[in-house]
């Protein structure tokens, strides 16, 4: 037979009499994507993601099956080939039920993969979960302590008994690292001659620091208190974080080769400018939120009024503050928890704490481990009430705080009910110190002779939300400065700095800046919906580890950490409860590969979902229909194998890939060759851990 | 022995239909009321049965033929009026005429129905027993076969049916002869006919009628396709939901052989000719050729990509030629009356007559068969007698699920395989559902789809997919939660999913909401935008409320809800709980004082 001639995206090309469309491609080297097409086998054309254009053909065609024909002209980069591929993906993925992840990975802000590391401390090996943790969030001890733990809310587990306790398992990988013998930092590229400035050495900004060090930029930390931490430091008490812990991590960065800067402030003692001047090619701003914000009640600024912020940040110096004997604090969050337990301490046990919330308990964004911890160890809580005036007590000597009671209204935006002030019901309490624990906001003090930075609405910094850049191309920011929308925790701070950093490398480096970059990625339903039930019927119970505690006589007599740890035995233990939720093919699936490539929505098709269907059966392949995308690659590679295992069963959307006559694996004549799983193009087959081909 | 002669010339003829429409209206009953009153009286009557006449609406039906040539045909016969009509006309001589469609008041409907028909496909349908090959033999029964078979040759029954025009009357409309001469084309020396009787489509029964009504008509045709092509076996793919259909083939193919029409050496020619026919299970993707192969070869009815064609590579890898059951019954006709007479009929590009099945809110429901070129308003209106609720007629579905709906303002359109299309309906097998005023059309498309997206077989994406998420967008639009974003992503989904399936099913699948978008779009956005649906069909869009002015107390709504939620003193006015109430309609429906009120 003769060679055939065609043109594909202008490029001519000759190829033998019987090719296909995109064997013509692929001797061009132009990629097509597809799903079910396999080398070798008769094309069997059924996802139609290889689409192309022919001209003078209507409608795009399948290339891997259509036959190329003298003079063709094929374009296979149209807009039109694009959304039809776009479509094709979205559909796929709107049907796919199959979690790439798992979902505490997912919903955990700094993108920790948390199976995984878990799963490293299962096997012992915590220097290897502790170098995935590291990847996305560089503070495991310090995080592990104090996060409010988006991860556990979501856990699989939850479902059936309790979370795995996955925040003091960073801790359990973290710790030995600061004990001195071991240090596990990573490796950094070659100078690359940049000189990068971080402001703030907070969470965000050793964050943006350790990544920025690892690409081989030269960075110097600047930071206007004495020592590292940020807001973990000087607004968390230390007998819930340490400082010592906060020390020794926090500086690691500095065994990376980032210098750290004490005792200057942007706005008071230098200001971008200076950084352009002294040669910094870029400047993160992790500045954190050092102002109080105001109740904007009369006689706020009565002497006895404090704001919370201040009481933590000298606890943590060590001072000693005169609360006298009855303490005030107004607020419901894990900040005004730290001030009631750290006002505790202050008096020595020997005062009487009152924590005075405009709503109820439930409504508490406090962590209920938290609020538990407060009134444990003596808080009294008193709800639906608010301080609306602040006189001198008629003695001189305190505070006469008038209150009003409150009663629940209708929801307001965050979800919460609204309170609603109770006319007439009026009271006064006497206290010697009201604290203010109602939230810290962004001190724009710092901006002073930086004004060429943007602000958004609410008067923070104003950066993009993938990047972090700011208004001025070589200033990116994040963390509690430029929190956008977000409700800003340490965590997210880690990740604003991560991110960051990336950005920051994509900007010295003339790239496009994407920072962390698109990725999408398929979940089983939204993390926390009720998980299918062939999942949790998969868990064994058993119990959460609990976390030891020091005895309750040493709480309030200074501020010792409470927690003791997991400690390595018992957190083993512990990660074992993790049934490592997640894809093992998430890695080569080529479903999520394109899917990132194309930028798929599949969100606007929702509705039904594959069903979830596990076959455990088989000592090396595990079947996850839910995934299947219906190429029919694993049947025809079963039946070249000469079995005939697995075929299509049932009819159209709820067609599934499986043994006939609703037969397990193992009861079928599969001799576990994996040819199956080698061509599956998801995770619909999988190749369980360690099995290899042999018999 | 055809009826219309007796065997000696004086007796009654007495004939029943037994189509499987006849059956469902009781001739069975009818039958056996005869068999019992004929042997009581000892008449000289013989009795026999036919297939279906078309009249459907008026089964079961019976023919009376007498020695002296009058011919009386009974409507809606019952075993009571079986035994009056044995006693007035068998034994008495006086026809009972007001049953007849010869006599007042039936005359001038059954005039407007037959009046406009012109019978090929069909032409005995209802006039032979299916049974006997002497029926059909006394009807020129396979005298086209042995012309064929005594000219020997092959081209010139392909130049016939080319001269002819016949086009594939299954739904594709490809030109018979043409794809005859592809299959004759094809090398190798083994080679298949494939007669697709997997008729599918809701309310479309054509191939059923043909099958159970002229059985051999259809055998004869596809002999003469597999001496034209080369052929010397053949596969009847015939849904198994037609068990009357396959036992009167089987029938039909033991009768043939024996009469060596069928087998070894047919008429002492060298030509043989094997026909075994093929059960299917039911799935509507199976009437697609590829997949039927696939489902014959006893493999997942799933279809493939083609080219190659059947004509090319086909059953067992084999050049195989597939038409329909229509389509082999017109082959003898041609052959005896020749090409030119069949392509005298229709237009310039559709020649012929073609059946189709009448169904939905139409008077007269049942089988015509009608020259191509006739106006949709013709069969609809003239033939069919129009809408059978009063309410004027508002569209037309032909093709079926796969097919569009015709607004009434396009009535005049003609059928004709690209006057059709043009529509954004396609000419299909022959189903054309009638819709009046109270069709909802959004609803209409939801039904159609719902049929598509159940038997698409889930191969390709677009389509396994694509139908489910158009579904689940037009469920959210009956229900009310639809939004306007919805009818763009139903244009793009729809676009896509012909542009981008493997067979038919998926290529033609979004034609109903297509064609209902186009020209019923206001009823969407009533839906959509202001949470109404004008048919009053949706019933999550609907309020029941009663008229205090028409109500009088009577207290019968109240009693009849099913969930109380309707209160009101006797003789006072009652109101219905909004809240609770269900639409379910039972109100409205007992209420004498139309004081029921549907917004």
């Amino acid at each position: 037979m003769s060679d055939i001639h065609l043109t594909i995206d202008g490029r001519d090309v000759t190829i033998p009499a019987g090719s296909t469309i995109l064997d013509g491609a692929k001797a061009l080297e132009i990629p097509i994507p597809t799903l079910c097409h396999m080398e070798g086998h008769t094309p069997f054309t059924s996802c139609f993601l290889c689409v192309v254009e022919v001209e003078g053909v209507k409608n795009p065609v399948p290339s891997c099956s259509t036959a190329a024909a003298e003079g063709m002209v094929v374009h296979t980069l149209s807009d039109r080939i694009r959304q039809t591929r776009k479509l094709c993906l979205e559909l796929l993925a709107s049907e796919h039920t199959g979690d790439c992840y798992g979902h505490c990975h997912v919903t955990c802000p700094a993108g920790i993969e948390i199976p995984q590391f878990v799963s490293a401390i299962a096997r012992g090996e915590s220097e290897e979960a502790l170098r995935i943790l590291k990847r996305r969030m560089p503070l495991p001890s310090s995080l592990g302590r104090v996060c409010t733990r988006p991860c556990e809310a979501v856990c699989r587990r939850g479902q059936r008994d309790e979370a795995v306790a996955i925040c003091s398992l960073k801790v359990v990988a973290g710790d030995p690292d600061l004990d001195g013998e071991r240090r596990t930092v990573p490796e950094c590229a070659p100078d690359t001659g940049k000189k990068v400035a971080v402001i703030g050495a907070g969470p965000a900004g050793i964050s943006a620091a350790f990544y920025l060090r690892q690409m081989g930029h030269e960075v110097t930390v600047i930071d206007g208190q004495e020592t590292v931490g940020g807001m973990l430091r000087w607004g968390i008490p230390a007998f819930r974080l340490p400082s010592h812990i906060i020390e020794r991590e926090f500086r690691q960065v500095e065994q990376m080769g980032a210098r750290l800067e004490f005792g200057r402030w942007l706005g008071r003692d230098f200001t971008l400018g200076d950084l352009r001047a002294q040669g910094y090619d870029a400047v993160f701003l992790g500045l954190g939120a050092q102002a109080a914000s105001s109740a904007r009640i009369p006689g706020e600024d009565t002497p006895g009024v404090m704001p919370g912020i201040e009481i933590l940040a000298k606890a943590s110096r060590g001072q000693e503050v005169d609360l006298g004997d009855t303490v005030m604090v107004v607020g419901g969050g894990n900040t005004a928890m730290d001030c009631c337990r750290t006002a505790l301490r202050l008096q020595k046990g020997k005062g009487k704490v009152i924590l005075l919330y405009r709503r109820t308990r439930a409504e508490m964004p406090a962590l209920e481990v938290e609020i538990e911890e407060a009134i444990h160890e003596g808080t009294e809580m008193r709800f639906l009430a608010a301080p609306i005036r602040i006189e001198p007590s008629r003695d001189g000597k305190g505070l006469a705080v008038t209150c009003q009671r409150m009663e629940l209204g209708p929801p307001d935006s965050s979800g919460r009910r609204r309170p609603v002030p109770m006319e007439g019901s009026e009271y006064v309490e006497e206290v010697t110190t009201l604290v203010n624990a109602i939230g810290q906001r962004f001190d724009a003090a710092a901006l002073k002779g930086s004004e060429e930075v943007g602000l958004d609405r609410w008067g923070n910094i104003a950066s993009d939300p993938y990047t972090g850049q700011t208004s001025v191309p070589w200033v990116f920011s994040g963390g509690d400065c430029s929190p956008g929308d977000k409700d800003m925790i340490a965590v997210w701070a880690v990740q604003a700095g991560h991110r960051a950093a990336l950005a920051i490398g994509q900007f010295l480096g003339g790239e496009e800046i994407i920072g962390d970059g698109y990725e999408w990625y398929s979940t089983i339903g939204r993390p926390g919906d009720p998980a299918p039930k062939a999942i949790l019927d998969r868990l064994t119970p058993a119990e959460r580890a609990r976390m030891p505690v020091i005895a309750d006589a040493e709480r309030l007599s200074g501020f010792v950490e409470v927690e003791l740890g997991l400690g390595q035995e018992r957190g083993r233990v512990e990660a074992k409860r993790c049934i490592v939720c997640g894809c093992l093919a998430v890695e080569d699936c080529k479903l999520k590969s394109y899917g990132t490539e194309y930028r798929i929505q599949p969100g606007r098709l929702a509705g039904a979902i594959r069903d979830y269907l596990l076959d455990d059966s088989h000592p090396k392949l595990l079947l996850e229909s839910g995934k299947c995308l219906l190429c029919g690659s694993c049947v025809r590679a079963c039946a070249a194998h000469g079995k005939d295992v697995l075929g299509f069963v049932g009819r159209g959307f709820n067609t599934v890939v499986m043994p006939s006559l609703g037969r397990r694996l193992i009861d079928t004549a599969c001799d576990g060759c994996l040819d199956c799983a080698k061509v599956c193009p998801t995770g619909a087959i999988m190749v369980k851990p360690g099995a290899t081909t042999s018999s | 022995m055809a009826p219309g002669t007796t065997a000696s010339g004086d007796t009654i003829r007495v004939v029943v239909g037994l189509g499987s429409c006849g059956i469902a209206a009781g001739a069975q009953d009818v039958k056996e009321a005869f068999e019992r009153l004929l042997g009581e009286r000892q008449l000289p009557v013989t009795l026999g049965v036919t297939g279906c006449i078309g009249a459907c609406h008026r089964e079961p039906i019976v023919e009376v033929y007498e020695p002296a040539g009058r011919h009386v045909t009974y409507a809606a016969v019952t075993p009571e009026r079986a035994a009056k009509i044995v006693e007035e006309h068998l034994a008495g001589g006086h026809p009972i005429e007001e049953w007849t469609f010869q006599g007042e008041p039936l005359k001038a409907e059954v005039d407007a129905y037959f009046g406009k028909q012109t019978r090929v496909a069909l032409r005995n349908c209802g006039v032979i027993d299916p049974e006997s090959i002497d029926d059909y033999l006394g009807r020129e029964g396979y005298k086209a076969l042995g012309q064929v078979l005594a000219d020997n040759s092959p081209e010139k029954v392909i130049e016939t049916l080319i001269a002819s025009g016949l086009r594939g009357r299954g739904g594709g409309g490809f030109p018979t002869g043409t794809k005859w001469k592809f299959t004759r084309a094809a090398p190798g020396p083994k080679k298949y006919i494939i007669c697709n009787a997997d008729e599918g489509d809701p309310g479309a029964f054509m191939d059923r009628s043909v099958l159970e009504g002229d059985p051999h008509a259809v055998l004869e045709g596809m002999a003469i396709g597999a001496f034209a092509v080369g052929a010397d076996e053949a596969y009847i793919y015939c849904r198994a939901e037609y068990p009357l259909a396959i036992k009167r083939l089987r029938i039909a193919i033991s009768q043939a052989e024996e009469r060596n029409l069928l087998g070894p050496g047919i008429a002492g020619t060298s030509f043989s000719f094997k026909v075994k026919i093929k059960e299917g299970a039911g799935a509507f993707v199976c009437g697609e050729e590829t997949a039927l192969i696939f489902s014959i070869e006893g493999r997942r009815g799933m279809p493939r990509k083609r080219p190659p064609f059947p004509a090319q590579e086909g059953l067992w890898g084999k050049p195989t030629n597939i038409n329909n059951v229509e389509t082999f019954a017109n082959v003898p006709w041609i052959l005896r009356n020749g090409g030119g007479a069949f392509a005298a009929m229709g237009t310039e590009k559709s020649k012929g007559s073609k059946v189709f099945a009448l169904a939905g809110k139409i008077k007269r429901g049942g089988l015509v068969e009608v020259p191509m070129g006739i106006t949709l308003r013709e069969i609809l209106e003239e033939v069919g007698g129009g809408s059978d609720t009063g309410k004027p007629l508002k569209a037309v579905q032909m093709g079926g699920p796969s097919g569009g709906c015709i607004p009434a303002r396009l009535f005049d359109t003609r059928v004709d395989y690209d006057e059709v299309t043009r529509t954004g309906a396609i000419m299909g097998s022959g189903g054309m559902v009638v819709m009046d005023s109270s069709s909802c059309m959004v609803d209409i498309a939801r039904f159609f789809l719902d049929f598509t997206q159940k038997e698409s077989c889930g191969k390709c994406t677009f389509c396994r997919v694509g139908t489910l998420r158009m579904l689940e967008i037009l469920e959210r639009i009956t229900q009310g939660k639809g939004k306007m974003e919805d009818l763009a992503l139903l244009e793009e989904l729809a676009v896509k999913i012909k542009e981008t399936s493997l067979c038919g099913l998926g290529q033609t699948a979004p034609n109903p909401v297509l064609t209902t978008l186009k020209y019923f779009r206001d009823e969407y956005e009533a839906h959509v935008v202001h949470g109404r649906c004008p048919a009053k069909v949706c019933k999550p869009l609907l309020t029941f409320s009663i008229d205090p002015a028409a109500c009088t107390g009577c207290t019968l709504c109240a009693r009849v809800c099913p969930v109380k939620c309707i209160s009101g003193e006797k003789k006072q006015t009652h109101v219905i709980d909004q809240t609770r109430c269900t639409k379910c309609s039972s109100c409205l429906e007992v209420c004498k004082d139309n004081a029921v009120v549907v917004k």
